[in-house]
């Protein structure tokens, strides 16, 4: 089986909110001091592909990004922690990242780079988190599509997949080929790579395409028209148990 | 101009969405969909929506995973996890919560329609039209690709977090399952609370992940938020936006859980919560 | 009068070639034994750096070897086991003038040489040795101390040498009684013995018994210099050879930087070890100071840097190492403060072959403590090792008038605040005490903000070479930017890393922790040291043991009470290693110890001078007693 995970590149969701700031003429968030790191959902992914793989033997996977020079770094990880291949689109900023021309953008590298019978996404992203790209690639490459996954197995042909509900889980059985988007379980958090493994991935090479090449038509399919920090805080007032109590009493009596 | 609201079984969500169509003015069409079946549902809604120009759905897992497809097919455009949305000049703009939570941005879509979905259970509620339309999937396995075999519902999760007046969440803190059984589960019966989780705690599979509030966890809004060994990572908070009052049990002062928390306790959770139970549970 | 003084060699012995024929085999077999150990140090990979400087290491081999300083610091242990040495040391020398003038027709053995040594100081040694014997006995089988290693070759080595040391006795007491020796005033043990003897023994008697003895004590001792080198009594020759090859550096300098080219990255497999590791296990003496002074091994944990160097020790050639003694799960508990180190009265370096084997684990298997995973990711994406935190490096600056590096170029001096010093928010105040004491001085300092990272301090001690690599070529270009040369540090841990570290990667700075830099200033009277007061003063393990900075925090903390353990011997806060990020089970922290010995001093502050001691050992006071960083001391009088 031929796997491919999209993966993404994003600004660092853990900076401090004192250090976010946000540049108002671009609508987007500076970079500032903080480091660019691989969305974690995008790892959830490439996780259960490599236990998908693991388990069943004989799959390959290959890790894709759209994004800058600096998402590399990104696909460097995902080799590390022992993707068979990678490729990055790189992103020249002619096309607005929005998610119908991402998800352009990678179906088109998708087709470029082979067939693939199971295209992993993250459920969204920690950034603009939009939580569309992976349903608008499976649109784009015309398969079907299953949201908030957690577990995968093969069973013969079909793919057996866990996803996550508001009430639970549920079981789906499905034909390949197929879009998955990956929710975060305790079973996927993402293996730390062998530090051996992170220095062999610095020496393969990775497929690159330019933007251009694609032939993708830009769509604006949305305008962001507005960003800004919310300014919000509450003073709290610190307490002893006893009081802590009695307020807790007052709020659940005038329920 | 039409706008039509799609629901599963959550009234609550329902109404959310009737109150979020009717400040958009024009008309409002409900469909209701029973027995989902990916590809089926997604086929028939977008046969269903044709003409619309305004699509809203709720936040949960089934509408999330149709939006964006739908908006594809209908060649319009899809916006989500919404906390408010306008019509401006004609277009439809949603407001949401961007990068963890710690900003918020609005965003105009650019086709028609506007498939959007909402985080319809902070709306006010409104009136479902007359006639709520229902759409049955139809049961076409063969065909489709994909089949929803079995659906499991947690037992923790029978009474909805959502719905909850009352919630006590646990974090990362918390420092295992033993603590989530034997501190937390009898304070929150004491209190009639539904029991809650930061993503560390899920994470590490102390609780089930129908559990996890946040970001990408359940959006809710309940009158009281104790939050408990939480320290309070802005991801967490953009799930709890909409609670009436936060208070924090945290054993450190300097955890950004308070600054958002009404009040506070500083000190181990293992020490004050059999306290706060013993208090609580005095007439 | 006693220029002639002397007596008859092999005096009622004949047959004496058969004693040489006895010698052969008996050193054949002890070389043989000793040559199987060199060929196991042969094996080991290479290590350079361990014969420069000569005159030093004869020295510390003097000291350490023959004074036995350390040894010392058990006051009862030391004395017996100086008696040991010395008495082998004399009888040895004796024995060996003896064959000189039998064979080598030389005539040392007279006149006053023969009185004062080769009899009187003979006669005394014998009798320590003795004594020392007895004394061994009792405490091994008397009061029995928990460190030792009770093995039967321990016992059998006790047993050996007392009979040794009575037959030579024996013999000798005979000899002057048979031949009623002139100068027998000259060995009063001898004599005595002798005299008590005749009236047991008839004269033939005692002359048939002097020369049965006098085989069975030569039979006895080559005996016993043939066993030698298979016990671990070859510590009277790979002691002085580990003691002469010991790193002369600080003991914070020890980590080895790696081989990224190499097959195997960290220490599996004995093989892993360079042949200095292999000498360390074959020099230990079983005398267990390591494991006594180790502060996981107090609390309770598996960790027992004694019973790992002599697993280690016994591992057969080609063999894994990461099991029993060495396990992950004892190698997690360390907390690299070099306690063990410091102890060993053989200079067996035991922290770094734990950070060794950690590296394996970490680079080859990525298996570790997930919490220190934490860790070391967010080394990787944010250059600190606090997940989640949401201070930033710039917090502790409000409201004071603070200079990047980049915008003050008169600056004189760096102030490397350190991620401890300004993500945590109790350090924060700190590293503003710091500052505002500078500030006071007139000292033009400034920082590298939010362009400073972690040192790479806990990535190198988890064992996360390659990282450590990483943040540490990075700083050294960051501040080659800025041309940076004279650097001060609130943090012990970054001190050590610039200081010991950052050299090899070709980042030299004149680089002071902030107290060695404050007393600097107060000496110049520049700043106001504080009055005398109840503190007593916490060395931080990278500060004191591991660089000798003992003096320097205790000059402007108005300490004036010591902790039982103090100066090198300080006991860890826990903090080290990396363990500061593992939560420890709440009957084995190791904190809590050291808060416990700090509030049984009756002191009102406890001073500190590293961010994670504070945090350590406020976690373990809980309040009992408040902890200051000398900085904040300082500052109070100024």
């Amino acid at each position: 089986m031929n796997i491919l995970v999209c993966m993404k590149q994003i600004l660092d969701p853990e900076v401090p909110a004192r250090d976010f700031r946000i540049d108002p003429v671009q609508k987007e968030a500076e970079p500032g001091s903080a480091s660019l790191v691989t969305n974690i959902f995008c790892e959830n992914a490439l996780e259960t592909a490599l236990q998908l793989k693991e388990r069943t033997g004989g799959a390959t996977i290959t890790a894709l990004s759209f994004g800058p020079e600096s998402a590399e770094e990104t696909l460097r990880k995902a080799l590390a922690m022992k993707a068979d291949s990678a490729a990055l689109v790189l992103d020249d900023g002619r096309l607005a990242r929005h998610p119908l021309n991402v998800a352009r953008v990678l179906a088109a590298a998708i087709r470029r780079l082979g067939t693939f019978e199971l295209i992993l996404t993250g459920r969204e992203a920690g950034d603009w988190g939009a939580g569309q790209t992976g349903a608008l690639l499976a649109e784009e490459l015309g398969i079907p599509y299953v949201a908030f996954a957690d577990a995968l197995e093969t069973s013969g042909a079909q793919l057996r997949i866990r996803r996550q509900t508001e009430a639970g889980f549920e079981r789906i059985e499905a034909r390949l080929p197929l879009v998955v988007t990956i929710t975060n379980d305790e079973h996927n958090v993402p293996r730390i790579p062998k530090v051996r493994d992170v220095m062999m991935a610095h020496r393969q090479t990775l497929t690159r395409f330019e933007l251009a090449e694609l032939h993708v038509a830009g769509d604006d399919y949305y305008e962001v028209v507005d960003l800004a920090v919310p300014k919000k805080e509450t003073r709290c007032e610190f307490v002893d148990v006893e009081e802590l109590a009695r307020r807790i009493a007052e709020i659940t009596a005038a329920l | 101009m039409t706008n039509v609201i799609v629901f599963f079984s959550d009234d609550r969500s329902a109404r959310g969405l009737a109150g979020a169509a009717a400040k958009l003015g024009g008309d409002t069409r409900a469909i209701r969909i029973d027995g989902y079946q990916i590809e089926e549902t997604l086929a028939a809604l977008a046969e269903a929506c044709r003409g619309a120009e305004v699509v809203l759905l709720a936040n949960d897992a089934y509408s999330q995973e149709l939006a964006p497809r739908l908006a594809h097919r209908l060649g319009g455009a899809c916006a989500g996890d919404g906390s408010g949305v306008q019509r401006v000049d004609g277009r439809i703009r949603v407001t949401r919560q961007v990068y963890g939570g710690k900003a918020e941005a609005v965003l105009e879509l650019k086709r028609s329609p506007a498939v959007v979905w909402l985080r319809a259970r902070s709306f006010d509620a409104g009136v479902l039209p007359d006639t709520v339309e229902v759409l049955a999937s139809h049961d076409s396995a063969a065909s489709s690709g994909t089949r929803i075999v079995e659906r499991h519902v947690s037992e923790t999760a029978t009474t909805k977090l959502e719905d909850a007046n009352v919630i006590v969440a646990g974090g990362r803190g918390i420092g295992g399952p033993e603590g989530f059984r034997e501190e937390l589960q009898p304070l929150a019966e004491l209190l009639g609370a539904q029991l809650a989780a930061s993503r560390a705690a899920c994470d590490a599979g102390w609780v089930p992940p129908t559990w996890q509030v946040g970001q990408t966890g359940k959006k809710v809004a309940p009158q009281l938020y104790l939050a408990i060994a939480i320290t309070g990572a802005s991801q967490h908070m953009a799930g709890i936006s909409e609670a009436k009052t936060i208070a924090a049990i945290n054993i450190d002062p300097d955890a950004p859980i308070f600054r958002h928390a009404r009040f506070g306790v500083v000190d181990d959770y293992r020490k004050v919560v059999p306290l706060l139970r013993q208090k609580l549970a005095k007439p | 009068m006693n220029a002639n003084a002397t007596r008859e060699i092999y005096w009622n012995v004949s047959h004496v070639w058969v004693m040489y024929l006895l010698l052969l085999p008996a050193l054949a077999i002890g070389a043989w034994g000793l040559w199987r150990r060199v060929q196991r140090w042969r094996r080991g990979k290479a290590e350079g750096g361990r014969f420069d400087r000569p005159a030093m290491r004869i020295r510390r081999v003097l000291e350490h070897a023959l004074a036995q300083r350390r040894t010392a610091r058990d006051a009862y242990a030391g004395l017996f086991h100086r008696f040991l040495t010395y008495g082998f040391i004399v009888l040895t020398i004796a024995t060996i003038v003896v064959a000189l003038d039998a064979d080598f027709g030389t005539s040392i053995m007279r006149g006053a040489f023969y009185l004062y040594f080769q009899s009187f100081a003979v006669d005394l040694f014998g009798a320590l040795v003795l004594i020392a014997v007895g004394m061994a006995a009792v405490r091994r089988y008397g009061s029995r101390p928990k460190k030792l290693v009770y093995t039967d070759e321990a016992g059998l080595l006790l047993l050996a040498i007392f009979v040794i040391a009575l037959t030579g006795f024996l013999v000798e007491a005979w000899r002057i009684e048979a031949t009623n020796d002139p100068w027998r005033a000259w060995s009063p043990f001898g004599s005595a013995l002798g005299r008590a003897s005749a009236m047991l023994l008839s004269a033939d008697a005692m002359h048939t018994a002097h020369r049965v003895l006098w085989w069975l004590h030569l039979a006895g001792s080559f005996a016993f210099l043939a066993w030698l080198p298979y016990t671990k009594l070859r510590h009277v020759v790979t002691a002085p050879l580990n003691i002469y090859t010991a790193r002369l550096e600080p003991i914070g300098a020890s980590l080895k930087p790696v081989d990224f080219e190499q097959e195997r990255l960290g220490v599996a497999n004995l093989a892993d070890f360079t042949w200095k590791d292999r000498l360390d296990f074959d020099a230990c003496t079983e005398c267990g100071r390591c494991t006594a002074v180790c502060p996981a091994h107090a609390v309770g944990k598996k960790l027992s840097p004694r019973d790992l160097i002599l697993q280690l020790r016994d591992t057969p050639e080609g063999a894994a190492v990461l099991t029993g003694a060495a396990a992950p799960e004892p190698l997690w508990e360390c907390t690299t403060c070099a306690a063990c180190v410091e102890a060993c009265p053989v200079f067996i370096e035991q922290m770094p072959k734990i950070v060794d084997m950690r590296r394996h684990l970490v680079m080859e298997q990525a298996d570790y403590p997930e919490t220190m995973q934490a860790a070391i990711l967010s080394l990787e994406k944010r250059g600190h090792p606090f997940a989640g935190t949401q201070a930033t490096r710039l917090d502790w600056t409000a409201g004071l008038d603070v200079q990047h590096v980049g915008s003050a170029p008169d600056a004189e001096v760096l102030l490397w605040v350190g991620c401890g010093g300004s993500l945590i928010e109790r350090n924060q105040k700190v590293t503003r005490a710091t500052a505002q004491l500078l500030q006071k001085a007139g000292v033009r300092f400034a920082i590298l903000g939010r362009d400073e990272k972690c040192s790479g301090d806990p990535a190198r001690r988890i064992g996360n070479e390659f990282l450590f690599e990483l943040l540490a070529k990075d700083n050294i270009a960051t501040l080659g930017k800025h041309a940076v040369r004279n650097v001060i540090t609130p943090c012990p841990h970054c001190f050590n890393t610039f200081k010991n570290e950052y050299p090899k990667y070709g980042g030299t700075f004149e680089v002071f922790h902030h107290s060695e830099y404050l007393e600097k200033l107060a000496s110049d009277g520049k700043l106001n040291a504080p009055p005398k007061d109840e503190v007593t003063l916490h060395d931080p393990c990278y500060l004191g043991r591991q660089n000798g900075v003992y003096d320097a925090p205790r000059a402007i903390s108005g300490a004036t009470i010591e902790m039982e353990r103090s100066r090198s011997r300080s006991f860890c806060c826990g903090g080290g290693g990396g363990m500061s990020f593992v939560e420890e089970p709440s009957d084995q922290r190791v904190n809590q110890e050291r808060a416990n010995e700090a509030v049984a001093t009756g002191a009102k502050t406890l001073a500190t001078s590293c961010p994670f001691c504070m945090s350590m050992m406020e976690d373990g006071l809980r309040g009992r007693m408040q902890v200051k960083d000398i900085s904040e001391l300082m500052l109070g009088a100024n």
